[in-house]
C-alpha cells in the first residue's frame, strides 16, 4: 500500500517537473505573444484557460510559468540542502568557536521571519527571479544546518566512528564514508517537504513585486498581476493560483510518503 | 476519528472566516450621530504623488487643497476650461506688465478673517518665495494692495498670469494661520482637522462659507493606493465614492447601484526620452520607439475605451491640439528606420545590435497611475517585435531614478498638459532648458525661438498657433511620445450626488456634494 502511494506521488512528482523542462514544446501558443484583440477571453476549447489583459494565452503562460517556479524552486531547495548540510556537518564535527560563530548566525536568521528577511534582500538586490532564489536561499539554509549538526554530534561519539578513527581515518574520510550517510535520509525528507514551502515563498516574493519581472510568466507574478480581474475576469488570477495550489499539494504529499518509507520510525506514529 | 474531527474542525473555521466577512453592517456607521458624513477614496493622496498635504505652497499639495475643497483659486475653470470668476470679480490686463485684480466683497477664510487684497497679498508672496515653479510661471515683480484691488507687475510680460493664478498652488490661504503638520487655512467649504500622509484627511463643514450652504457635515478622503482595495471597499459600502478606481473593475460598477462620473481631461500618459543616454540619442531609436507603440489598442483594449488616443501634447478638444503630424503605429516602418540606422540583429536572438552594443532600453515608470504599468507591459511587447529589448522598472521611486542623468531611457509618466488652459504649461514644464521637468535633457534652438514667440503672444488665437508649430517640433525630434488621453471617472454609490468629474481634474469635492 505505502509502496504504491510513493509510486503514484513520484510519477506525479515527475510529470510536474517533466512539463516544466519540456514547457516549450507543450505550449500550444506562444506564452508571451500579445494579441489585444482577443483580451479576457474566458476559457473555451481554443484557449482552455482563457486569455489575460493582454489576450495572452492563459493555459500557455502557467505551463511556461510552470517552468520557472519549478526549476526554480528545485534549484534552491538543491542549494540550501547541499550548502546547510555541508555547513551543518563541519559546524558539528569540529566543534568549538567554528560551532558557536555557525550556530549564533543561523539562530540569527532563523529568528527573523523568513519572508520579510528574503523580502530586504530581494528589494536590495532589485527584482528577477534569480535573485528571488538568493534572497530565499540566504534565509532558508539554517534548517538544514541545524539537522546536520544535530545528526553529526550523535553519530560523532558513535563507537564505529571511534573505531575508524583508530582504523587511520581522517576527517574528511569520516565525514565522507561514515557521517554522511547516516544523516542523508532525514536530509533528504526535510528537503522533500521542504518544496513545497519554498514554492510558496517564491511565488510570495514574485506576488510583491520581487521575484519575476514582466513580461517574464511566473505563477506568483501572474496572480498579482491578475488581481484586479478576480470579480471580472476569475480565471486570470485562478489559472496560476490552481496551478500552486496542485504542484504544492502534490510535492508535500510526495514528501511524506518519502518520509514514511525512508524513516522507520514514522511508522509508530501511525 | 481524529481525522473525522479535524476535518469537521477546518470546515467549521472555515465558514466562520467568510461568516465574518459578511456580517459588517453598512448602515450603521453614521447612525449614531445623525450627521451626514461622506468618505471618499483617493489613490493619488501621498508622497509618491508629491500631494503629501494640503499645503498648495508645497509641491502638488495644492490640487488636494482644491480637490478635496479646502483651497479655492482667485479664478477657475468652466467645462470649456475657460476663466470664470471665483474668489475674484474681474481682472484687467493694464499693460504688458500690469495685472489688476478685484476681489469679490465679503469673502472670509474659515477661521473668520477676511480675503481682501492685503490677505491674498500676503499669500501670493509666500508663495513665490518658497515654491520655484510657481516663481517661475508668474515672475512677480511687485504686488500693490488696496481695498479689494490688488496691483500684479511682472518682470516679464506674462500673457497667461491669470491662468497660472488658477492652478491649485494659486490657492488662496491664510498665510497668518500657519501651516502646522501641512493643515492650512483656506476659504474653501470645508477645513481640514487631521491630516496623515498617504493615509487620511478629515474635513469638517466651515461654517462660515462665504458662498452658500455646505449640504456634508464631514468629509473623509481616505488614501488607497491599491486598485482591489479600492474597489473592495467601495463594494463593501466603506467608501461612498471613488477616485482612480482600476480599469478591470468598472464591469463592477456598471449597475444601478452606483453612479459613473466620467469627463474627458488633458492628463496624458506619455513617454519622454532620455537624451543623456547613447541609445536614445540616436534620432532612428527615438523614431522606433514612437512607431513602435500600438495607441489604439492600448487605449479600446487595455483601458476599456476610457481613453483617447493622443497624438500631440493637448486633446483635439482644444484648439491648439488640433492640426499635428505625428507617427501612426507602423511595425515595419520602425523595423526600416533601424535597419537603414545600422541596428541588425547579428546573432538572430531578436534583439538587434549596433557596433557590439545590443538595443536595450531600461524603462521607467510608477504604479500608481494604474495606465502607466499596462502601457509598459504592452509597448514592451510591440517594440520586442520591431527588435527592441525594453526592461521594465515599475517603481514608486521613480522620481529619484529619472531625476539621474543615467540609468533610464524612457519614462512613462502622466502629466495634466493644459491644467491652466493655456498650452504654454506643458512646454514651460517640460521641454524648454530651464524646465523641472526636463528629465532627460531635451534642447531644441527652433523650440527656443517658438517659446520666447510665445511668452511675447497675448493673442490668444495666435497662441495657439505657435502651440501647434511647438508640438510638432518636439514631435518631428520625437522627443516625446503622447500615447493617451484620459477619461477621468469617478464611481460613487447611487445615493451621492454632486460629484462631477471636471476637465481640469481640479474641482472634486464642493459645496453642492451631497449624500442622501
Amino acid at each position: 500500500m505505502k509502496k504504491k502511494k510513493l509510486i503514484v506521488f513520484a510519477f506525479l512528482a515527475l510529470l510536474i517537473v517533466l512539463v516544466a523542462i519540456f514547457a516549450k514544446w507543450l505550449c500550444p501558443y506562444d506564452p508571451y505573444e500579445q494579441d489585444l484583440s482577443a483580451s479576457y477571453q474566458a476559457p473555451s476549447f481554443i484557449h482552455v484557460m482563457g486569455t489575460d489583459a493582454y489576450g495572452r494565452d492563459m493555459f500557455s503562460r502557467v505551463i511556461i510559468g510552470g517552468q520557472v517556479s519549478i526549476l526554480a524552486t528545485l534549484l534552491l531547495v538543491g542549494i540550501i540542502s547541499i550548502s546547510g548540510t555541508c555547513i551543518g556537518i563541519i559546524s558539528g564535527f569540529f566543534g568549538g568557536t567554528v560551532d558557536m560563530i555557525v550556530m549564533r548566525i543561523s539562530d540569527l536568521c532563523l529568528a527573523f521571519p523568513g519572508l520579510v528577511f528574503a523580502l530586504a534582500v530581494a528589494a536590495i538586490l532589485g527584482g528577477g527571479v534569480w535573485n528571488a532564489v538568493v534572497a530565499l536561499a540566504l534565509i532558508s539554509w539554517p534548517k538544514y544546518s541545524r539537522v546536520a549538526r544535530g545528526l553529526t554530534l550523535s553519530i560523532k561519539d558513535s563507537t564505529y566512528v571511534a573505531a575508524a578513527r583508530l582504523a587511520g581515518d581522517n576527517s574528511f574520510q569520516l565525514i565522507g564514508r561514515h557521517i554522511l550517510p547516516n544523516i542523508i535520509g532525514p536530509i533528504l525528507v526535510t528537503a522533500m517537504l521542504d518544496i513545497g514551502t519554498m514554492m510558496m515563498e517564491l511565488a510570495g516574493l514574485s506576488f510583491l513585486g520581487l521575484g519575476a519581472q514582466p513580461p517574464v510568466a511566473e505563477w506568483g507574478s501572474m496572480m498579482s498581476n491578475g488581481r484586479s480581474m478576480l470579480q471580472t475576469y476569475p480565471w486570470v488570477v485562478l489559472s496560476p493560483g490552481i496551478a500552486i495550489f496542485i504542484s504544492v499539494v502534490i510535492f508535500n504529499l510526495f514528501g511524506d510518503t518519502v518520509r514514511d518509507a525512508i524513516d522507520p520510525k514514522s511508522n509508530r506514529t501511525k | 476519528m481524529k481525522k473525522l474531527v479535524a476535518l469537521m474542525l477546518a470546515a467549521t473555521m472555515t465558514i466562520a472566516t467568510f461568516v465574518g466577512c459578511g456580517a459588517s453592517n453598512k448602515e450603521e456607521k453614521h447612525a449614531s450621530t445623525g450627521s451626514k458624513v461622506f468618505v471618499f477614496g483617493d489613490t493619488t493622496f501621498n508622497a509618491e504623488n508629491e500631494e503629501a498635504t494640503i499645503d498648495p505652497h508645497d509641491t502638488y499639495c495644492g490640487w488636494p487643497a482644491v480637490r478635496y475643497g479646502v483651497g479655492e483659486t482667485l479664478f477657475k475653470f468652466n467645462d470649456s476650461m475657460e476663466l470664470e470668476p471665483w474668489l475674484a470679480e474681474s481682472y484687467e490686463n493694464v499693460d504688458d506688465l500690469t495685472w489688476k485684480v478685484t476681489l469679490k466683497d465679503g469673502v472670509t477664510f474659515s477661521n473668520g478673517n477676511v480675503v481682501d487684497a492685503e490677505a491674498v497679498k500676503a499669500c501670493i508672496e509666500d508663495l513665490v518665495a518658497v515654491h520655484e515653479r510657481a516663481a517661475g510661471d508668474l515672475a512677480i515683480d511687485s504686488i500693490e494692495a488696496d481695498g479689494l484691488t490688488l496691483t500684479i507687475k511682472t518682470t516679464t510680460p506674462k500673457p497667461t498670469l491669470i491662468n497660472y493664478l488658477c492652478d491649485p498652488y494659486g490657492a488662496i490661504i491664510d498665510v497668518t494661520a500657519g501651516n502646522e503638520g501641512g493643515i492650512v487655512v483656506g476659504t474653501g467649504p470645508f477645513v481640514a482637522t487631521d491630516l496623515v500622509t498617504g493615509d487620511h484627511i478629515n474635513l469638517v463643514k466651515n461654517d462660515n462659507y462665504w458662498d452658500g450652504d455646505v449640504k456634508l457635515d464631514e468629509v473623509k478622503v481616505i488614501t488607497i493606493s491599491d486598485g482591489d482595495t479600492l474597489a473592495m471597499a467601495l463594494q463593501n459600502g466603506d467608501i461612498d465614492a471613488a477616485y482612480g478606481m482600476a480599469y478591470a473593475s468598472y464591469p463592477i460598477f456598471e449597475n444601478d447601484d452606483y453612479t459613473f462620473t466620467s469627463t474627458s481631461t488633458s492628463r496624458v500618459f506619455y513617454l519622454q526620452m532620455n537624451y543623456n543616454s547613447d541609445i536614445i540619442a540616436d534620432d532612428a531609436v527615438r523614431a522606433a520607439i514612437a512607431m513602435g507603440i500600438d495607441k489604439e489598442s492600448f487605449v479600446d483594449t487595455l483601458l476599456n475605451g476610457y481613453g483617447y488616443v493622443g497624438a500631440g501634447a493637448y486633446p483635439d478638444s482644444f484648439p491648439f491640439g488640433k492640426g499635428v503630424n505625428v507617427q501612426t503605429y507602423d511595425p515595419e516602418g520602425a523595423k526600416k528606420v533601424l535597419e537603414d540606422a545600422g541596428w541588425k540583429d547579428s546573432d538572430g536572438d531578436g534583439i538587434r545590435e549596433k557596433d557590439g552594443k545590443k538595443l536595450s532600453i531600461n524603462w521607467v515608470s510608477y504604479p500608481s497611475r494604474q495606465e502607466l504599468p499596462l502601457l509598459a507591459e504592452s509597448a514592451q511587447a510591440s517594440l520586442n517585435d520591431i527588435g527592441i529589448d525594453v526592461q521594465l522598472n515599475i517603481t514608486p521611486d521613480h522620481g529619484t531614478i529619472v531625476s539621474e542623468k543615467d540609468g533610464w531611457d524612457v519614462y512613462g509618466a502622466a502629466f495634466v498638459t493644459c491644467g491652466i488652459g493655456d498650452p504654454m504649461y506643458f512646454f514651460s514644464t517640460h521641454c524648454l532648458a530651464d524646465s523641472t521637468k526636463n528629465r532627460g535633457s531635451y534642447s531644441s534652438t527652433d523650440l527656443d525661438a517658438l517659446a520666447a514667440e510665445m511668452n511675447e503672444t497675448f493673442d490668444t488665437d495666435a497662441r495657439s498657433d505657435i502651440a501647434i508649430k511647438m508640438q510638432q517640433q518636439i514631435l518631428d525630434d520625437n522627443a516625446f511620445v503622447f500615447c493617451s488621453f484620459l477619461k477621468m471617472s469617478m464611481i460613487s454609490k447611487a445615493n451621492v450626488t454632486g460629484l462631477v468629474a471636471h476637465p481640469c481634474d481640479y474641482y472634486e469635492i464642493t459645496a453642492d456634494l451631497d449624500i442622501e
